[in-house]
């Protein structure tokens, strides 16, 4: 990762030979805590770019990705001190304002948790507002990062190339505990426009009523086996199994869910908590589907992409979007997903560094040119929450900091 | 198996098949038909998934063609005898039932019992293929399976067009009817929320189509409902909801943000299933899904850019929480921009639908003001609940009230029954706090029987039919509801005394005196309880209930003996009058006949204070007593502008009016020393007169069928009444002495009778019969008497001829709120021709 730095901002890390480490930003939510930080490549300096222009001088580096459980904060807190990480932020601009350091950090946590990293780490944190977050990150990846969205049809993950000039506007959901779609128009402009209450929350609270399961994970796996016909009245089950297609529907449509819990004679310790789990998962990601259509459609969106903990990069809460999607459409929209869906948060506040101190920090176009890698840090964290390949990868890139 | 609904054409049902199968239905005295069996009938099913709901039509023979009066009736109006084929109707009810599926047995009982699937079944709900070989086999008809999209669309586009208040909001707990102007009905949203739901657009008849829906809907209710909380019907979880703790959603209010993830919290605490409270659970349940629903609903209307959403289906049932959040919801999204609207009739639109798919129903000509909606009680069509068998005659109707009082509110009531704290008889607590429990049983009563009274036309000399109201007073104002309520309940037993003494005061007609107080009461503590109930509420609405409650028990004119003892009373001083008013002169005279009128007016059975003073004092007593006590100006005086208008001033002589309507009021000495003299004037000036009174009983009112006979009475002792009388049609086979031969030559202007087309102490002009239409179409000027006619409705109604409105106020309250007066003060509204 280059980034560029210009010679006046000397003071970025306060002694650069200490640490490599340019910048360290985190997203403290309900159930997760996101962190996102900057590494400094050796041997970068000033250079000249390809054009053989005069440029700034850039630092190349590499992003990470990490996440803990919410729950586990400590180990959070003992993996930021063990790799130095707090000693990342800024300064504050104004050098009388003693020696305290800034931590960019977003999410409900940010608050929460702000005294218990004072105390532990010595580092203030400079809360932001968690939509600009939500944004900013996502129009950096979208922007800065190919091969970022992609869609996800029957099984099947298909990267989709954005041309930066058409990327506005566009409806960001984000499936937290509750669902907020955002419609986008630009850097820093953008208006939540919508959401619904029957989100991520709503999938974990009611399957941990109804199935008994210890973990948001184990009920997205429990789902995954499950057959959501046994509990949902379809089509065909009203109408004898013939086919509605009149008014586009097929015997195989859900016309309620959990709709067949009605006529049996079952109890809850009768169904499979697998069939009972799927039902779920389909009925809410059905729903997110459809009302996020309905409102890009009332905004002329053409874009819709999907982030949030509640889609974490599982294959079946992608495909029963998409597939909502493709259906309240009618095949017009498709969902797109964000690879880095789950660090949208703690990205945005990361690029907030821009926008602090450090006197116009900016992404270049330059960025594309470089390529991602992936490194595959669990292997080498293994206190960060899950392996999926999403989480943990770090990418390659350039800021430039522009005077 | 005779197939009438196939054959012939217009009018419809095939008259022969009639006498075929007997009486297979309940007595059941209709304004129409005091006697009639019920006729053919026409059946239509909703089999959904969790309910069946039935539609069906039975018949009434239309009224005795013997009647003399409505004979030469329809001759002197030009109404022919011919003319009433070609109304395209023939008049009947249309009752709406509800089973559950499975109770389907239960439902087929019904049905043979009635008989009602001898002309067939249509049938909608994907139970109508399920259940086909079912019907088959039990029944031995095949379902006629209609499209259920097609249904929903039909039923809503009827109720919508066809009943004046089908449609309401409902915001925190308050029901507001919407008035539809017809001709901007369309396009609009129909949502139909079922076990799931479906978003259809409809831009007319038969043009709709189905644009969204979502699968959390009533069936995901009752579905998670279940799993969550073991209840055993969805109208147990629905009631569970209501105790469900709301505290800290205060109104589903709530900023959306408030509920920032539904059941969200169950995430983080350590609790399992059973350490919820299924209360909460039901509720929090219930939120999710209506919210759910009102948004994607707005949404969709948002897209096609519709202005009204209207919410249909089961999962609503009245249940006032459901609506608020729908309500809410949809408000919320758009920005207070759009309204959620909802269906008095709301579960039956797929059934009506399908009723509405026989070819020759003709209900669609049918014209709003062709339907009056009733409320019996004890009946098994009242929806929301299914309770038992259905009631076959009116001795099971007096056992089921009997054995709901014995019980108290263990048995499920259509009606329910008043709270406990509620006294059988006279008054009745208000309940605590309106609004302040959520009730699940709300639709219990919403919907009545519909009769189809073909015959009704909206009044030709209204001013303007669409602004009209006929109720003055109203009871959407608490106080003023509970007045009256409490004026009601204080005149029943009274009421009842008299009913039960009409009837011959014989055991069997304590019984049903009795049933008919508990059916009454529990109709008030109902109305009580949620006023709007039975549709938009106003005082004749409510004295209304109360006739047609008594005639729901058969006291078909409780006051029978009354009427004929004050009538021969006042007949017997009718001569001394008249030559009393011949001695004076026009202007004096004039004046003695409307004091005559507004004191005569005090002999009313419906007043409290007047039953009072009948215990008092004879009736002409009280005429003079009420006579002498007339000082003008009286409280509302027009009666110098009327003078001027009668009789001129100067040499300005007016013309007589060609044609007067008067609407009578009370027997006796109301109609016989007041209103008859004043015809008697009005005839002697050459204006034709015709006396319009009701059509049916009402209190003491005088009636269509008994005012000829006083006519007749009047007439003996009377030339110019008799001569009229004659021309009138009204004498054609009384044998008459006439008092002088000589003038015998000399022709008269006519003196009719019509009747109103009511049963009701007060009259609502959308609503009247046909001979009074036509009877209007030459009149120019109508006079409007006693205190239901010209002050609880049309005091403010105005026409297109000139109306003079005249009551004597025998009411403490009313005379404040209406007249700023007291208690016997008169009202001499005069207005002139607009």
């Amino acid at each position: 990762m280059d980034v560029k730095k210009p010679a006046s901002q000397e003071n970025l890390n306060g002694d650069e030979s200490e640490s490599q480490i340019s910048h360290l930003a985190l997203d403290i939510g309900g159930s997760l805590i996101k962190v996102v930080y900057f590494l400094r490549s050796n041997g970068s300096g000033g250079s000249v770019d390809d054009s053989g222009k005069k440029s700034d001088p850039v630092l190349e580096g590499r992003l990470h990705f990490a996440k803990f459980e919410t729950s586990k904060i400590n180990d959070c807190l003992e993996f930021i001190r063990s790799k130095n990480l707090h000693l990342a932020g800024f300064r504050h601009h104004d050098a009388s304002a003693s020696d305290k350091t800034l931590i960019k950090a977003t999410g409900g946590g940010a608050y929460k948790f702000a005294d218990l990293i004072k105390e532990k780490l010595g580092v203030v944190l400079d809360k932001e507002d968690e939509m600009d977050c939500l944004v900013t990150g996502a129009n950096f990846l979208l922007k800065a990062v190919h091969q970022e969205a992609f869609t996800y049809v029957d099984g099947q993950k298909e990267f989709v190339q954005i041309d930066q000039n058409d990327l506005y506007p566009y409806l960001l959901v984000n499936i937290g505990s509750g669902v907020s779609m955002i419609k986008v128009d630009g850097d820093g402009k953008f208006e939540r426009i919508s959401g619904t209450s029957v989100g991520g929350g709503t999938f974990w609270g009611l399957g941990r009523l109804l199935t008994n399961c210890k973990s948001f994970d184990e009920l997205l796996e429990l789902s995954h086996q499950g057959n959501n016909r046994v509990i949902d009245m379809l089509v065909g089950d009203i109408y004898g199994g013939s086919e509605y297609s009149k008014i586009g529907l097929t015997s195989t449509n859900i016309a309620s869910s959990f709709g067949k819990a009605i006529s049996d004679n079952k109890e809850l310790k009768d169904y499979k908590p697998e069939d009972v789990a799927r039902s779920l998962l389909r009925m809410i990601s059905n729903n997110i589907g459809q009302i996020s259509y309905l409102n890009a459609l009332r905004f002329g969106l053409k874009r819709i992409f999907f982030a949030g903990f509640f889609i974490r990069g599982h294959a079946y809460t992608m495909d029963t979007i998409s597939v909502a999607v493709s259906f309240w459409s009618k095949g017009d929209a498709k969902a797109m997903f964000l690879r880095h869906e789950g660090f949208l948060g703690a990205l945005g506040a990361f690029v907030s560094y821009e926008n602090h101190g450090l006197g116009g920090l900016k992404t270049h176009q330059s960025v594309q040119q470089f390529a991602v890698s992936k490194t595959y840090a669990g292997k080498k964290i293994c206190c960060l929450v899950n392996e999926d390949l999403n989480d943990n990868e770090s990418i390659d890139f350039g800021v430039a900091f522009a005077a | 198996m005779p197939s009438m609904h196939r054959s012939g054409s217009r009018p419809q049902l095939d008259l022969s098949k009639a006498a075929i199968q007997g009486n297979f239905e309940v007595k059941n005295p209709t304004i129409l038909l005091p006697n009639q069996s019920d006729d053919i009938s026409h059946l239509a099913l909703d089999i959904g998934g969790s309910l069946i709901k039935l539609v069906y039509f039975s018949r009434h023979e239309d009224q005795s063609i013997d009647d003399k009066r409505k004979k030469t009736i329809k001759e002197r109006l030009g109404i022919s005898n011919g003319n009433r084929r070609s109304y395209p109707i023939l008049g009947g009810r249309l009752h709406f039932v509800k089973f559950e599926t499975t109770k389907i047995s239960e439902c087929l009982d019904f049905i043979h019992s009635k008989q009602l699937h001898r002309g067939g079944i249509h049938a909608t709900g994907g139970g109508a293929y399920k259940f086909a070989d079912l019907f088959k086999e039990r029944l031995g008809v095949s379902l006629d399976k209609e499209d259920e999209m097609d249904c929903l669309v039909a039923g809503a586009n009827f109720l919508l067009k066809a009943i004046r208040h089908e449609a309401f909001t409902h915001m925190e707990g308050q029901k507001e009817f919407v008035q539809i102007d017809t001709n901007d009905l369309f396009p609009y949203l129909l949502v139909n929320i079922g076990s799931g739901v479906s978003m259809i657009k409809v831009d007319g008849d038969g043009k709709f189509e189905r644009v969204s829906g979502t699968n959390v809907g009533g069936g995901t209710y009752w579905g998670l409902g279940r799993l969550l909380t073991k209840c055993k019907s969805f109208d147990e979880l629905l009631e569970l909801s209501q105790r469900g703790d709301n505290r800290d959603h205060r109104h589903i209010g709530l900023s959306a943000s408030t509920i920032a993830s539904s059941f969200g919290k169950t995430i983080s605490d350590k609790k399992e299933l059973a350490d919820y409270r299924p209360e909460d659970i039901s509720l929090s349940l219930l939120r999710m899904i209506s919210y759910n629903i009102g948004q994607i609903s707005y949404l969709n209307a948002l897209r096609f850019g519709l202005k009204r959403i209207f919410f249909g289906g089961f999962f609503i049932r009245g249940h006032a929480y459901t609506m608020d959040t729908i309500s809410f919801a949809v408000q919320f999204w758009s920005k207070g921009e759009a309204q959620a609207m909802f269906l008095r009739h709301e579960g039956f639109l797929g059934a009506l639908g399908a009723f509405m798919s026989y070819e020759k129903h003709g209900l669609d000509d049918l014209m709003v003001h062709q339907l009056v909606e009733r409320f019996p009680m004890g009946a098994p069509y009242t929806g929301g609940r299914i309770h038992g068998p259905p009631l076959g005659d009116l001795n099971e109707k007096i056992s089921w009230m009997e054995k709901f009082v014995l019980k108290g509110t263990e048995i499920t009531a259509p009606v329910p029954m008043a709270p406990s704290g509620t006294t059988g008889l006279g008054g009745f607590e208000v309940p605590l706090s309106k609004g302040s429990t959520l009730r699940s049983d709300a639709s219990a009563l919403n919907v009545g029987v519909l009769h189809l009274v073909p015959t009704l036309e909206v009044f030709p000399l209204l001013a303007d039919p669409k602004m009209y109201e006929p109720n003055t007073i109203d009871l959407a104002d608490r106080s003023e509801l509970e007045y009256w309520f409490t004026v009601l309940s204080e005149h029943l037993p009274d009421l009842v005394d008299k009913a039960v003494a009409s009837e011959g005061g014989t055991d069997d007609a304590k019984r049903r005196g009795d049933a008919f107080a508990r059916a009454f009461s529990a109709h008030l503590a109902r109305l009580m309880e949620e006023p709007a109930a039975y549709g938009k509420l106003g005082l004749a609405n409510l004295l209304e209930l109360r006739e047609e409650c008594l005639r729901e028990f058969q006291f078909l004119d409780a006051y029978r003996s009354i009427k004929q003892r004050e009538n021969e009373a006042s007949l017997a001083v009718l001569p001394d009058l008249l030559v009393e008013l011949d001695s004076m002169s026009k202007e004096t005279r004039l004046l003695m006949l409307i004091e005559g009128v507004l004191a005569a007016n005090i002999f009313d059975w419906g007043s409290r204070a007047c039953v009072d003073l009948y215990h008092k004092g004879t009736i002409i007593e009280i005429y003079r007593m009420s006579r002498n006590k007339m000082q003008r100006p009286w409280r509302v005086d027009d009666f110098d502008a009327f003078k001027e208008r009668m009789l001129g001033s100067g040499d300005n002589k007016p013309r007589p009016h060609k044609r007067a309507l008067l609407f009578v009021d009370n027997s006796g000495a109301d109609v016989v020393l007041g209103m008859l003299p004043l015809a008697r004037e009005l005839l002697r000036r050459g204006t034709e007169v015709v006396l319009v009174a009701n059509s049916l009983p009402a209190l003491n009112d005088i009636t269509a069928m008994e005012l000829p006979d006083i006519v007749a009475e009047a007439a003996k002792h009377c030339d110019i009444l008799r001569r009229a009388a004659e021309a009138g049609g009204l004498l054609v086979d009384a044998m008459i002495n006439t008092l002088d031969g000589s003038k015998e030559n000399s022709p008269s202007v006519p003196l009719m009778v019509v009747e109103n087309g009511c049963g009701s102490p007060c009259i609502d002009l959308r609503q009247v019969s046909s001979e009074l239409a036509a009877a209007a179409k030459n009149a120019d000027l109508i006079i409007l008497e006693g205190m239901g006619r010209a002050l609880h409705t049309n005091f403010n109604a105005r026409f297109k001829c000139e109306a003079l409105k005249l009551a004597m106020v025998k009411n403490q309250r009313l005379a404040e709120k209406l007249i700023k007066g007291n208690i016997y003060d008169c009202v001499c509204r005069y207005e002139p021709a607009r």
